[in-house]
């Protein structure tokens, strides 16, 4: 129906603007935390827009993809947080123990 | 159309107006807070409510099928799925940054708190009493 149909594509194109003002907290935000969590909700909001598209093209597989991808950005930000809080405590004992040494040559 | 379409059309723009409200909402949330652990607050709400509202509006257009089933089962999973990412993020964030405590206060032993607390909420109270007995005095 044409009604339901305008209002689809304004709501592709409403949250296609939200989505780059995430993007704008994504590349501002000063620590890691911040950028992963405008990831974060970036993928809530395409999550929103494949949905719309799934009821829009009237293709049902389309939904299986959202909630696979709702599940691969959980994944992605529990991963990468693990990953970099593990590297930061790698750094920090290389530090440490450089800092032994050099405290010892001084 | 006829009138049932018309209403389910009403009311599922309703709920997806709801969310767009609430996205609108944290993305000023997420402007507005200056440290990570208050913008989290915002942007956890949007994973959530935001999400369920849209999805809510778009349940209602789809009708009863299995797509409406699909859609609840995003809902539940980030039901879910948010609030452990928000955790590992506040945990990413209290393990990594060293300048902590110029953000916000930390509290090694809980008891501490809890008895600020405590001391906090008996001066509280202290001072209702004050004011009312003033608030009498002044009436009488």
């Amino acid at each position: 129906m044409e009604l339901y149909h305008t209002l689809y594509i304004a709501l592709l194109a409403l949250f296609s603007f939200l989505l780059l003002i995430c993007l704008i907290r994504a590349v501002k935000g000063p620590q890691v935390a911040d950028r992963l969590m405008a990831v974060n909700m970036m993928g809530t909001m395409v999550m929103v827009m494949i949905s719309v598209l799934a009821l829009l093209l009237n293709e049902g597989y389309l939904v299986d993809i959202c909630l696979i991808y709702a599940m691969i950005s959980f994944l992605a930000v529990v991963v990468l947080s693990k990953v970099y809080i593990g590297i930061y405590e790698e750094r920090a004992r290389q530090k440490n123990k450089e800092g032994g040494t050099s405290d010892d040559s001084h | 159309m006829t009138a049932i379409e018309w209403i389910r059309f009403l009311i599922g723009s309703l709920f997806i107006l709801t969310g767009i409200v609430i996205f609108f909402t944290e993305l000023f949330g997420v402007f507005h807070f200056k440290y990570v652990l208050n913008r989290m607050h915002a942007a956890a709400m949007g994973d959530t409510l935001g999400i369920s509202a849209c999805l809510i509006g778009l349940m209602i257009f789809s009708g009863f099928n299995f797509t409406t089933l699909k859609l609840f089962l995003i809902v539940v999973f980030l039901w879910f799925a948010s609030p452990v990412s928000s955790h590992v993020l506040a945990r990413l964030e209290v393990a990594t940054n060293e300048k902590l405590t110029e953000y916000c206060e930390i509290y090694q032993d809980v008891n501490d708190l809890e008895r600020e607390l405590a001391e906090k909420s008996a001066d509280e109270t202290v001072e209702v009493v004050e004011d009312t007995k003033k608030r009498e005095g002044s009436v009488s």
